[in-house]
C-alpha cells in the first residue's frame, strides 16, 4: 500500500470582492483553500497591505511609528501619498480617530472633507474606518457614504448597533463594508445574514473579525478566523465566504511593548526594530489565519510582510 | 426518556420565600403539579443553601414526600444539606438521587459513602479538579475515575446518573459537539466498571442566550438527538408539554427524521414540510453540521 497524503477536501470557495473605483480598484478574496495551502487549491488573489493615514496629527505614538511620516502627520492627504509614492501602498486606509467624542470630536462635516482630499490625492483603493463610538461612527460614515457616493468606498466598522444605518448607506452609495463583530465565529455569520436580509449584496461584505495585537488576546482572534474559513470552505456556510480585513496597526502601536524605551525597558531590545517586528509577525499571523487585508502602519514592517508573503507564494524575496 | 422536572427551584422567587418562611403551601403544591404533568423524578433545588441547609432540606423533603411518591433529586451543594435530607427520605417509588457528585477527590470521597449509607443513587457531575472538561476524551477519564470509585464503594451501576455537563449551543458549540460524542460513548466506558449506569442533563442549558421564542425548538431537538445517542434522563421544565410528547413517544415521525440526521442520512429532506424542515435546520446546529447564529431557521 503506498503512503497518501492526506489532504482536505474542500467545498466552499472565498467571494472575491473588489475593492475601489476603476481603474484603481483591487480583488482580493477568491481562495479554494487554507491560507497559502497552495497544494490544495488557487489563492488568485495575494492578500493585500493597506497603509494607515490619520485625519489628524498623532498625538501619542512612539518616536518609532512617528519618525517615517514625520513631516506629513499635519497633512492627511500628502501623508496618503507618500505611503503610495515613496513605500508602494496598495490601499490607503484613513482611520477618522479624531471623530471619537472622546479625543477631539471633530465634526463629520470635517470627516468629509479629509476623506475626499485623501480620495483624490491617491490612485489606490480607499478603506475609511470610523472611530469605533457606534453612535459617531453612524452619523460619520452614513455622511462619508452619501458625500463620497464616487468613490467607492471600503467602510468600516459596521457593527449589529450600526449595520442598518450603514448597510442601508452602502446599498443606496454602492460602497463596500466591514462587517465587524467581537471575536466570535457566531457573531460573525450571524451579521452577514442581517446584512444580506437588508439586501446589501454578497459581492459588498468584508469580515472584520475584531483583531489584537501580538501578546495580547492574538491566538483567540487567530482561532476565530481558522473557524471562519473552516466553516466557509468545508461546511459551505455561504455566510462566511467572505474576505477578512485585520486592521491591526493601530492594535500594535498602542501596546506597552511597543512604547517603552531603551532605559525603561533594557531587555526588550532596540525600540526602533521592536515595534517593527512586533506589527510584522502580528501581520503574518493573520495572514496565515485568513486576512485578505491587513492595515498596518511601519513601512519596515510591510517591507518584511511582503517578502515572507512572496515566499510563501513560492515567489522568492 | 425519563423526565426529571426543575422547576422546585430556591431561585424562583414564590418558592425561595415560601422555602425562607417555612410555609409549605406553595411548595407542596407546585410538587403536586409537577407529578400531575407526569414528570419521573422532582428535582428540590435549594442552591448553596449555606445558613440552616441540613434543617431546610430536611424540611422540604418531609413535607414533599407528605404530598408525592415521586422520587426525588436533591439538589444542592451543602453536603451536610443532602445528608439531612437523605436522612428523612422515604424510598415510595424509588430512590432519592444525590444531585450531585463533582469529580474532585474530596467530593468523591466525602460524598460516595452517602450514596450506599442511605441506598440512594446519585449523579456523577463530570467537573474535574481543572473545572470543566475540554473535549470527550476528558469527560471519558472523568467518568472513568467517578465510576470506579462508585463501584468501588458499593453502588450498582443503575445508582448512578452521569451528567456530562450540556454547554450553549451559541457561543459553545464545538464543547457541544464534544458532549455529543461522549454521550454516545458512554455506554462502551461504564460496561466493564458500571454496567447499567445512568445519565442525566439539564437539558436547557443547550439553547441557553438563544433568542426566547427559538428556545424551545432547541430543546426539543436536542432531547431527540440526545436519546438518540443513548441519553437516559433529562433535567426539564415539568409544564412544557411538548417536551412531555417528545419524551413520552408521541411525535414519531418528527423523531425518525431528526434520528435520520443523526445517521447522516438526508435524503429527500427538501421535500419535507417547513416545520420538518426546521427540525433538520436544528439538528444540524446540534449536531455541527452548519456553524450557529441566531439566524439558523431562516437560511
Amino acid at each position: 500500500m503506498s503512503f497518501e497524503i492526506p489532504t482536505i477536501s474542500y467545498n466552499g470557495v472565498i467571494r472575491q470582492i473588489t475593492v475601489g473605483k476603476e481603474p484603481n480598484c483591487v480583488t482580493v478574496g477568491g481562495e479554494s483553500c487554507y491560507p497559502f495551502y497552495l497544494f490544495e487549491g488557487a489563492m488568485p488573489h495575494l492578500p493585500r497591505i493597506a497603509m494607515e493615514v490619520y485625519d489628524a496629527p498623532p498625538e501619542d505614538w512612539p518616536q518609532a511609528a512617528l519618525e517615517p511620516f514625520a513631516d506629513v502627520v499635519h497633512d492627511p492627504a500628502a501623508w496618503a501619498q507618500k505611503c503610495v509614492g515613496s513605500y508602494g501602498a496598495e490601499m490607503i486606509a484613513l482611520q477618522l480617530a479624531s471623530t471619537d467624542p472622546n479625543a477631539q470630536d471633530t465634526p463629520a462635516e470635517k470627516a468629509v472633507e479629509v476623506t475626499k482630499k485623501v480620495a483624490a490625492a491617491i490612485n489606490v483603493p480607499l478603506i475609511v474606518w470610523g472611530s469605533g463610538n457606534l453612535e459617531k461612527d453612524k452619523e460619520v460614515l452614513r455622511m462619508i457614504s452619501e458625500r463620497c457616493a464616487e468613490e467607492t468606498l471600503l467602510l468600516g466598522p459596521v457593527e449589529e448597533g450600526s449595520y442598518k444605518a450603514l448597510g442601508a448607506a452602502s446599498l443606496a452609495y454602492q460602497h463596500t463594508i466591514a462587517a465587524s463583530t467581537p471575536i466570535d465565529v457566531n457573531l460573525a455569520k450571524q451579521l452577514n445574514i442581517l446584512l444580506g436580509n437588508l439586501g446589501v449584496p454578497d459581492d459588498r461584505i468584508i469580515i472584520d473579525p475584531t483583531v489584537g495585537a501580538l501578546g495580547y488576546g492574538l491566538e483567540f482572534c487567530y482561532s476565530v478566523m481558522e473557524r471562519d474559513r473552516m466553516a466557509a470552505l468545508t461546511q459551505e456556510d455561504e455566510r462566511l465566504q467572505f474576505p477578512i480585513v485585520c486592521n491591526l496597526g493601530k492594535e500594535v502601536w498602542k501596546i506597552k511593548e511597543t512604547r517603552l524605551s531603551e532605559e525603561e525597558a533594557p531587555l526588550l531590545g532596540d525600540p526602533l526594530k521592536r515595534g517593527v517586528l512586533l506589527e510584522a509577525m502580528t501581520a503574518l499571523l493573520f495572514l496565515l489565519a485568513g486576512g485578505d487585508i491587513v492595515i498596518m502602519r511601519h513601512p519596515d514592517a510591510i517591507q518584511l510582510v511582503r517578502g515572507l508573503m512572496n515566499e510563501l507564494m513560492g515567489e522568492g524575496v | 426518556m425519563i423526565l426529571i422536572g426543575e422547576n422546585l427551584n430556591v431561585m424562583v422567587k414564590r418558592i425561595g420565600q415560601a422555602i425562607k418562611e417555612k410555609y409549605p403551601k406553595p411548595i407542596q403544591a407546585l410538587a403536586v403539579a409537577e407529578a400531575e404533568a407526569g414528570v419521573d423524578y422532582i428535582d428540590i433545588n435549594l442552591g448553596p443553601a449555606r445558613k440552616g441547609g441540613e434543617e431546610l432540606m430536611e424540611w422540604v423533603v418531609r413535607i414533599v414526600q407528605e404530598v408525592v411518591d415521586l422520587p426525588l433529586y436533591l439538589d444542592t451543594t451543602n453536603v451536610k444539606a443532602i445528608e439531612a435530607g437523605l436522612k428523612v427520605y422515604k424510598n415510595k417509588q424509588g430512590k432519592a438521587v444525590i444531585n450531585s457528585i463533582m469529580c474532585r477527590p474530596e467530593r468523591m470521597e466525602a460524598q460516595i459513602p452517602l450514596v450506599t449509607k442511605y441506598d440512594a443513587g446519585m449523579v456523577a457531575l463530570l467537573w474535574g479538579l481543572e473545572g470543566m472538561p475540554r473535549d470527550a476524551a476528558e469527560r471519558g477519564a472523568l467518568t472513568a475515575d467517578i465510576l470506579q470509585r462508585a463501584t468501588d464503594a458499593g453502588v450498582a451501576g443503575e445508582d448512578v446518573w452521569v451528567d456530562p455537563i450540556i454547554t450553549p449551543v451559541n457561543v459553545q458549540q464545538n464543547q457541544l459537539l464534544e458532549c455529543n460524542k461522549f454521550i454516545s460513548e458512554l455506554d462502551m466506558i461504564a460496561e466493564i466498571v458500571s454496567p447499567g449506569c445512568k445519565s442525566t442533563c439539564g437539558l436547557s442549558n443547550v439553547s441557553n442566550g438563544a433568542p426566547d421564542h427559538l428556545r424551545p425548538i432547541l430543546n426539543q431537538t436536542y432531547m431527540m438527538i440526545l436519546e438518540k445517542l443513548g441519553m437516559k434522563s433529562c433535567i426539564v421544565d415539568a409544564f412544557d408539554e411538548d417536551l412531555h410528547e417528545i419524551a413520552r413517544g408521541t411525535r414519531p415521525e418528527i423523531t425518525a427524521l431528526v434520528h435520520r440526521v443523526v445517521d447522516g442520512d438526508e435524503e429527500g429532506i427538501a421535500d419535507l414540510s417547513h416545520e420538518a424542515q426546521e427540525y433538520v435546520k436544528t439538528a444540524k446546529v446540534l449536531l455541527g453540521h452548519s456553524l450557529y447564529s441566531d439566524s439558523w431557521l431562516e437560511l
